[in-house]
């Protein structure tokens, strides 16, 4: 039975055989369309490659200039007499020292 | 059927803005891509648009050809993997009924079925809205199987190369498929 399920579905699937069959040349109008939008594409890529460098350049600059305030104003606040932790609580509570 | 143009001078042309490249690069790859598209997917799906899409992706990746194989080999894959998400993306898998054949196909199916004789000629296109309708409750990586093995009587081995998988687990599929498909076929 299954031997002959199976020729079956064979037949029929000879049948339908035209329909699968690909076409061997692109419809009028398939490769201008498809060149086309592989243009817009690969200009949208290339803007999109053009926006992230510059973000990326603008991100490392942000940081550089942090980096640079922190480390100048650590530099400044070195020179006090006290420690850090005892010098904030002298500001914090506004203690007069003579 | 690689050797009916310079693909890699065509690659290193494309690479450089040649849009010409491009060009004879779709005209050789399209017959390629339309068979797959045509033979995975039901008859009825926008077969045009889902070929411009698989020759955007083919464009894009480029890049990751590597030249070691044939790039209609490369390119199949890549058009196999893309029916097979866009079956997955239908997900609807009905059953098929007789009573959900057209009139057309029930001639199909009695002529192929019951009676053992051949359909006619015309019935092409019944014949093949049929098999889409048995195939179509199967999962997409079976029915790609299926008409490999079948319709195209590809080996296991050609399988294995176009979609990756080894050739064991294309054997316990093709074993647990063939049930499946006799069941539904019994059905009707």
């Amino acid at each position: 039975m299954n031997t002959n399920e199976d020729q079956k579905w064979q037949d029929l699937l000879l049948h339908s055989t035209p329909t699968f069959a690909g076409e061997a040349a692109p419809p009028y109008g398939f490769v201008t369309g498809t060149l086309a939008r592989l243009r817009t594409e690969t200009r949208q890529q290339e803007e999109f490659e053009r926006i992230g460098w510059r973000a990326l350049l603008a991100s490392l600059a942000a940081l550089v200039i942090a980096a640079t305030v922190t480390l100048s104003m650590n530099y400044m606040d070195r020179g006090g007499d006290f420690e850090p932790g005892v010098r904030s609580l002298v500001q914090m509570e506004n203690i007069q020292v003579s | 059927m690689d050797e009916a143009i310079d693909v890699d001078g065509c690659l290193q042309r494309w690479k450089k803005g040649d849009e010409s490249a491009a060009e004879e690069l779709i005209q050789h790859l399209y017959p390629v891509i339309s068979k797959i598209v045509r033979t995975h997917l039901p008859r009825r799906d926008d077969e045009k648009d889902l070929v411009q899409e698989i020759l955007m992706k083919t464009f894009s990746r480029l890049h990751q050809y590597k030249g070691d194989a044939p790039i209609t080999h490369w390119v199949s894959r890549l058009a196999l993997t893309t029916c097979l998400d866009r079956l997955r993306a239908q997900k609807i898998r009905p059953e098929v009924r007789r009573a959900d054949l057209t009139p057309e196909e029930s001639d199909v199916f009695d002529a192929a079925w019951l009676t053992g004789s051949s359909p006619d000629a015309g019935d092409a296109i019944a014949a093949r809205d049929l098999v889409d309708k048995i195939l179509a409750s199967l999962s997409p990586e079976d029915r790609s199987l299926i008409l490999m093995v079948d319709l195209e009587g590809r080996s296991l081995q050609e399988i294995s190369e176009t979609t990756g998988w080894s050739i064991s687990k294309i054997k316990m599929r093709l074993f647990r498929v063939r049930p499946q498909l006799r069941q539904m076929i019994h059905k009707l």
